[in-house]
């Protein structure tokens, strides 16, 4: 409230990241939206029509239409896409969720100068390339890969394991990427909760486990929320770790994007599933920025 | 409090750390693998490094992803640092709810909606795709985190030491740059680091605004890893992974060795007590 | 006996040995103010330095300050006191700029400064967090303010100096704020709020942080620096001793409105409310309606049934309803029965707190009402001592108590 005092260099300093949020990432949505009305042709721009003002924009408007979409939910190809991606990102949370969950726990109670080295040793994956962290899974779940060969040898299974191009590859790869995403917000609600509620709840004669449920649980829970955005959004749209560890059976919807726009370059198709893509998760992304505000208003 | 590990806490942690580093530590230590081979151990050797020095395409893409990382890191920086002080400082404005969306909102977005929006604005606009529109684009999606890392520090930062600046005379922009950047700079470095990483990363969004003859580091890695596993791709991995490791590492020490040195002063100055 | 009960209310009156106790005087020569004669406030064709006109100050419907219209004079020490909530520091960040006025304007040495940003204002402020330049040294903190004046080097030394040797500070020069104590940064903040040598000083609960011997020591400091200064300072407090011991004139504020503007001495002896007289130091309260009015004097029928006679300034009429505000020191406490019959309540003891130089006595009235008497533990007392449980007998002269109708 301080610098409302000068009106004028007050404006300035929101301008300018405000105008370049609106021409490079809201604009661009109106423009996406525009292009998935139109149809697709061997040209450059590969789409017709393109807008001229010695036409009039009549004339433009009139040449759009919902064709993309009726062909999108005519074909059970996409459809299937979408339902997958939704089902493949709602586990895939889930399991992170486990697998992160006693991770935070035991962090937030690791004594505390230990605290800031688990930290970093968190966020130092996070840091370096998606990219190369998923390659990473490769020369490990392929037929002939380590896993295999470790199995093998310990005598557990005679045959090498079939994993890599699978569906289970593609968890293992979210699980793996978004773990960050996870244990970060989990932690800092974990690390927040007083030990002496736990005690106080052990006094009054809960035993561990149900004073686990009955309160750290309960008082976990906007980290749970949070860390579930986190990974389920982005994991809706994934593209790298179905394209890299994904079979062909492995329908995601990022994929079929990237097919769209790269292989059958088609931009007007793409458009349409990235309009029906941001449409389901408008819904998580409200959601997520109302928490986001929420937790910047209790911050001040 | 001394608290030391229970049993179920160290395994969880154990297992976790196990899950994620292995995969690392085994890229890492194939890429010094003799034979072609990425998963049979055949011997010590260097020689895939020296075969990647030899790659002048790989070496071109490296330095496109470079000159990307800094101009967009830059960048990001100074408007995210303006977004956050915009978020945090600025009270009520007409259009806040969406400024905050479109702060919040890129940190989620799936890539590839990203990148085919940020294409799309480009052809429209008439830009030569290459350098430049990934660059851009790379802005865009890096000032959201740089924003939220810069909002984080911020919002701990007692108001009244600005309101003490100007209290005392200082104009609003002079109040920003004696007393708020020098007291949040060490988070708005973090947020540079940050968003430099984030763009020598990316592949998705850099792959659909790309244009001919700007071909970063991750596309030309992607496109390899397409074709298989070899360790000459582990080799450029443990390279990548070496420079974040250290930059990370040391930012850490400088920081803890920074804290260290204020509380050994503040101890000498009230003596042990104290 | 007789003679007991005058000394006693001579110490009351006068001076008060009570250390520790709310009712303490104030020491030093311009809290003697009415023999000083430094009354600025009294002198018509003075004009003030700093007056807020009819301001009111709304964050959406909330009324922070609600039409306050003050006048402060130069050189005084003038403290805005009153609960957290009430409007006080609100008044203070719109002096300072920080905030701005919904309605009303700000005028300071004549100027109206209503629209001025903080760093245009001839003002300095002390925060209550201190809010020091975590990396900038002591030097650099106090010669902030000069700087931005783009002050010469030199001259700005000079100015640093002056000012770190007046708070004693000189031996931390080179160190940062958190290598200081609390005792040390709050010299800082203090010095690096005088250093520009602005005409009002404003501190925002300056001692809040202070632990309550640092905090006796501070007030004293504070009020050497105001004198030697000449500045005028405005401290905005909820510490009611604090506000006592250092200031010329007090405002309580009680939700966003002035409730009374005084000296020390005439918010305590003739409170203008209940609110007022309870807020600084302790007080009973009798309600009743008056009876009867003569002679400077009104009769009150008190609630429960007593008659007490007072005298009183304030206009009244029969039958209307008021309250009887009494100060425990101002109850004498005994055995026996007075021998007159006005303003005398027999009484059981129920409680006694010991203080030291000092007891309260809390006596429990047949019609169940509760009342505190205070009482200086001479050491050679002829009395018996006064234990739990003892009946006891209430006086107290016509002229002890104050008619409050609010």
């Amino acid at each position: 409230m301080s610098a409302k005092a000068n009106g004028l260099g007050r404006w300035y300093v929101i301008a300018a990241p405000y105008l370049w949020l609106l021409i490079f990432f809201l604009i661009p949505f109106f423009i996406v939206f525009k292009l998935s009305l139109s149809d697709v042709a061997t040209a450059i721009p590969p789409y017709t029509p393109t807008f001229s003002w010695s036409e009039g924009i009549g004339k433009f408007i009139s040449q759009l239409d919902f064709e993309n979409y009726t062909f999108i939910f005519g074909d059970p190809l996409y459809v299937n896409a979408y339902l997958s991606s939704l089902k493949i990102a709602l586990i895939s949370t889930f399991l992170t969720l486990l697998v992160a969950y006693p991770m935070a726990y035991g962090m937030a109670r690791a004594p505390k100068s230990w605290q800031p080295t688990l930290m970093m040793l968190v966020i130092l994956p996070f840091w370096t390339s998606f990219l190369i962290r998923i390659y990473a899974w490769i020369a490990i779940l392929k037929p002939e890969g380590f896993l295999s060969i470790f199995l093998i040898k310990l005598g557990i299974i005679s045959e090498p394991l079939q994993i890599m191009n699978t569906t289970t590859a593609v968890y293992i790869g979210i699980v793996y990427s978004y773990l960050p995403f996870m244990i970060l917000p989990l932690y800092a609600s974990l690390e927040k909760i007083n030990p002496s509620l736990l005690e106080a709840a052990q006094d009054l004669g809960s035993r561990p486990w149900r004073a686990f449920w009955q309160v750290t649980f309960p008082l976990s829970l906007p980290g749970v929320f949070a860390g579930c955005l986190l990974v389920f959004i982005p994991a809706v749209g994934e593209f790298v770790i179905p394209d890299l560890l994904g079979g062909s059976d492995t329908l995601m919807i990022g994929k079929t994007l990237w097919n769209e726009f790269f292989n059958n370059r088609d931009w007007p198709l793409a458009s349409a599933v990235a309009v029906l893509l941001l449409l389901v998760l408008i819904i998580p992304i409200v959601i997520f920025q109302r928490q986001q505000e929420k937790v910047r208003e209790a911050g001040r | 409090m001394n608290r030391r590990f229970s049993w179920f806490n160290a395994t969880s942690i154990t297992l976790g750390f196990a899950f994620l580093y292995i995969p690392i530590l085994l890229l890492v230590i194939f890429s010094f693998n003799e034979s072609k081979l990425v998963t049979v151990w055949a011997g010590w050797s260097t020689k895939w490094y020296g075969s990647l020095l030899e790659n002048q395409a790989l070496k071109d893409a490296a330095w496109v992803t470079i000159r990307v990382g800094l101009m967009s890191a830059t960048v990001a920086t100074v408007l995210g640092t303006l977004a956050a002080v915009t978020l945090v400082r600025m009270g009520r404005f007409p259009g806040r709810t969406l400024f905050s969306g479109m702060i919040f909102a890129p940190l989620v977005m799936p890539d590839v909606i990203t990148g085919l929006s940020l294409l799309l604005v480009f052809v429209a606009l008439g830009f030569d795709r290459g350098f430049w529109t990934i660059s851009l684009a790379h802005i865009t999606f890096t000032m959201c985190y740089a924003a939220v890392v810069v909002q984080a520090r911020l919002q701990d930062f007692d108001k009244s030491i600005e309101e003490a600046a100007m209290d005392l005379g200082a104009t609003p922009v002079s109040t920003f740059f004696q007393v708020t950047l020098p007291i949040i700079a060490p988070s708005v470095i973090s947020a540079w680091l940050l968003s430099f990483t984030l763009s020598l990363d990316d592949l998705v969004i850099a792959s659909f605004t790309t244009g001919p003859g700007a071909t970063t580091l991750p596309m030309k890695i992607y496109s390899q890893v397409r074709l298989g596993v070899t360790p000459e791709i582990n080799a450029i991995s443990t390279i990548l992974i070496g420079i974040v490791t250290v930059g990370v590492l040391s930012a850490a020490f400088i920081t803890k060795r920074q804290s260290d040195r204020m509380e050994r002063e503040r101890r000498k100055a009230f003596g042990a007590a104290g | 006996m007789q003679n007991f009960r005058d000394a006693l209310m001579a110490v009351v009156t006068a001076g008060n040995p009570q250390a520790n106790h709310a009712s303490s005087q104030r020491a030093g020569p311009r809290t003697a103010a009415p023999q000083s004669g430094f009354a600025p406030w009294k002198n018509p064709s003075l004009s003030p330095i700093v007056r807020f006109e009819g301001i009111t100050k709304r964050f959406d419907d909330f009324v922070a300050v609600n039409d306050v219209t003050l006048d402060i004079y130069e050189k005084e020490f003038f403290a805005l006191l009153g609960p957290s909530g009430c409007g006080k520091s609100t008044l203070l960040r719109m002096l300072a700029g920080f905030e701005r006025p919904t309605q009303g304007k700000t005028i300071v040495a004549g100027q109206d400064i209503t629209d001025l940003p903080p760093y245009q204002r001839p003002v300095n402020m002390m925060f209550q967090s201190y809010a020091l330049f975590p990396h900038m040294t002591v030097e650099g903190n106090i010669g902030f303010g000069l700087r931005q004046e783009g002050m010469p080097k030199n001259k700005i030394a000079e100015r640093v100096d002056e000012a770190m040797s007046m708070l004693e500070l000189r031996q931390f020069a080179k160190r940062k704020p958190n290598q200081l104590s609390g005792g040390q940064q709050q010299r800082v903040a203090l010095a690096r709020a005088i250093a520009k040598k602005p005409r009002i000083v404003l501190l925002d609960e300056p001692l809040g942080a202070l632990d309550k011997k640092l905090r006796q020591q501070a007030q004293f400091e504070l009020m050497r620096i105001q004198e030697t200064t000449g500045t005028t300072f405005i401290i905005v407090t909820h510490d009611q001793e604090e506000a006592m011991t250092v200031a010329s004139r007090i405002a309580v504020m009680e939700k966003g409105v002035l409730v009374q503007v005084a000296t020390p001495g005439d918010i305590y002896e003739n409170p203008k409310t209940r609110y007022i007289a309870g807020f600084i130091g302790d007080v009973n309260i009798f309600e009743g309606t008056v009876a009867a009015i003569g002679d400077g004097c009104i009769e009150i029928n008190a609630k429960d049934g007593y008659q007490f006679k007072t005298r009183s300034s304030e206009p009244v009429t029969v039958g209307q309803q008021v309250w009887l505000a009494l100060r425990p020191e101002k109850i004498r406490i005994a055995h026996e029965q007075p021998a007159s019959a006005i303003n005398a309540i027999p009484g059981k003891v129920e409680d006694i707190g010991y203080l030291g130089s000092i007891s309260h006595y809390h006596v429990r009235t047949a019609p169940g009402e509760r009342i505190t008497a205070l009482r200086a533990n001479a050491a050679h007392t002829v009395e018996r001592p006064i234990s739990w449980e003892d009946s006891v007998w209430l006086d107290w002269p016509v002229d002890a108590g104050v008619v409050l109708t609010g």
